[in-house]
């Protein structure tokens, strides 16, 4: 029964109500011990709406790569010390044209099962390989059990599928 | 209530978790926080202390709040519960295990001391249930439940709407069209049962299709045939029957 913000580009999943409101709730909370910090959340949430919500565009794969970035630092903020991610470095992405998102919202899907699933702490890593991107979810300080991966196609869009 | 309330709030958030409790710090009706960062460690502080509401966050790993909050039912004597939570929309099952209220985070310090006001109820009127007169002298916690889940046009699920905030119930059938400060939403329930199930929290039956909230009333205007139109806060008017409306001018000047 989420809610979502509409004006989403098709096939993509909309911007969650939910992250939304933690995340305001995090920064609320470093506002008095960490000002900086609390500033630092809400730029990051600035950041990642406008690349979110700007209306019907497509997108270079380094701009949605910088997008998870800023995601995953607002998922941090959420859960100090609990995310450890790695992100392909620009230049390993495969050329193509995104819809705003993409990458993100299928990357924030798994996560959001696996933080509901595990405590403790995840690594995250977020690697390029045959035109799509492999991501790769395990605990850090369980070794011996398994992970879970899941491939994210990076499909050409066109501004027209972009509604 | 002799002294403050002592407070268990519970989330997997830490950060969330350090808001709500700064919060519930800086309110007045409080006397004591504990946090607790899963639904284990709540029952942990739940066994080694007394605490007269839980703030529980919704979504967590392992047991979730929802099912926190159903374990508590089998308590002889469960705190009350006060669901936190990302979504605007809380989960049905949130009435279900009737919750004394649900609080979207960011939890503004309006809403929280609204939460607070309905905790204290619930504790005199608990401490009122067991031995007569709470300390204060006030009566205990108006019977009845505190929200109600109502059909959700939008996307077809279900959305609780606190009572305070219905304006009137309007009879459709063999449902109930409600009226509130959120919007009009359905409830599968004919009128006469929400008489009864709302009287104790201010509603009352002006019309065979109209069960109001009096305190959302403002105006009580007569009419030259014996009938009466009551005015709303937002200037809805809803017909009196001319049988209901002495009962009602004595129960509006009471």
């Amino acid at each position: 029964m989420d809610q979502r913000i509409p004006g989403h580009p098709a096939g993509v999943e909309p911007v969650s109500v939910h992250f939304i409101n933690n995340v305001l709730a995090a920064a609320a909370s470093y506002i008095e011990e960490d000002p900086d910090t609390a500033r630092d959340v809400l730029a990051e949430l600035g950041a990642f709406l406008s690349h979110r919500l700007r209306g019907p565009r497509t997108v270079a794969p380094a701009d949605e790569l910088e997008h998870v970035g800023v995601y995953l630092r607002l998922e941090q903020a959420r859960f100090p010390g609990r995310i450890d991610a790695e992100l392909p470095a620009a230049e390993d992405l495969p050329a193509a044209q995104l819809a705003p998102g993409e990458v993100q919202a299928p990357l924030s899907e798994a996560l959001n099962r696996w933080l509901g699933q595990h405590p403790g702490r995840v690594r995250l890593a977020l690697r390029a390989r045959n035109g799509a991107l492999d991501l790769q979810l395990d605990r850090p300080d369980e070794p011996g059990e398994p992970g879970e991966r899941v491939r994210i196609p990076l499909g050409p869009t066109t501004a027209e599928g972009v509604a | 209530m002799s002294s403050g309330l002592a407070i268990l709030a519970v989330d997997d958030e830490p950060r969330a978790l350090t808001d709500i409790k700064r919060l519930l710090e800086t309110s007045a009706s409080v006397e004591r926080v504990a946090t607790a960062t899963s639904a284990k460690e709540a029952l942990v502080f739940l066994s080694g202390g007394r605490y007269d509401a839980l703030f529980l966050d919704v979504a967590m790993p392992e047991i979730e709040g929802m099912a926190l909050a159903r374990l508590l039912r089998r308590f002889a004597d469960p705190p009350a519960v006060v669901f936190l939570t990302g979504h605007p929309d809380a989960a049905v099952e949130a009435f279900e295990v009737q919750a004394l209220d649900f609080l979207v985070k960011p939890v503004t310090r309006e809403r929280l001391e609204s939460a607070l006001t309905r905790v204290e109820q619930h504790v005199r009127g608990t401490e009122a249930a067991k031995g007569g007169p709470s300390a204060d002298g006030s009566e205990g916690a108006a019977a009845g439940p505190d929200v109600v889940a109502v059909d959700n046009p939008k996307g077809g699920g279900k959305r609780l709407v606190r009572l305070e905030t219905i304006s009137f119930a309007q009879a459709n059938g063999d449902y109930a069209r409600i009226v509130c400060e959120d919007g009009r939403f359905l409830l599968r329930t004919p009128l006469s049962q929400l008489e009864k199930d709302w009287g104790a929290s201010g509603f009352a039956r002006v019309h065979r299709a109209y069960l109001v909230n009096l305190k959302h009333a403002v105006e009580l205007r007569a009419q030259l045939n014996g009938t009466a139109v009551l005015i709303m806060r937002d200037d809805t008017e809803i017909p009196v029957a001319r049988r209901n409306v002495a009962a009602l001018r004595r129960r509006l000047h009471a």
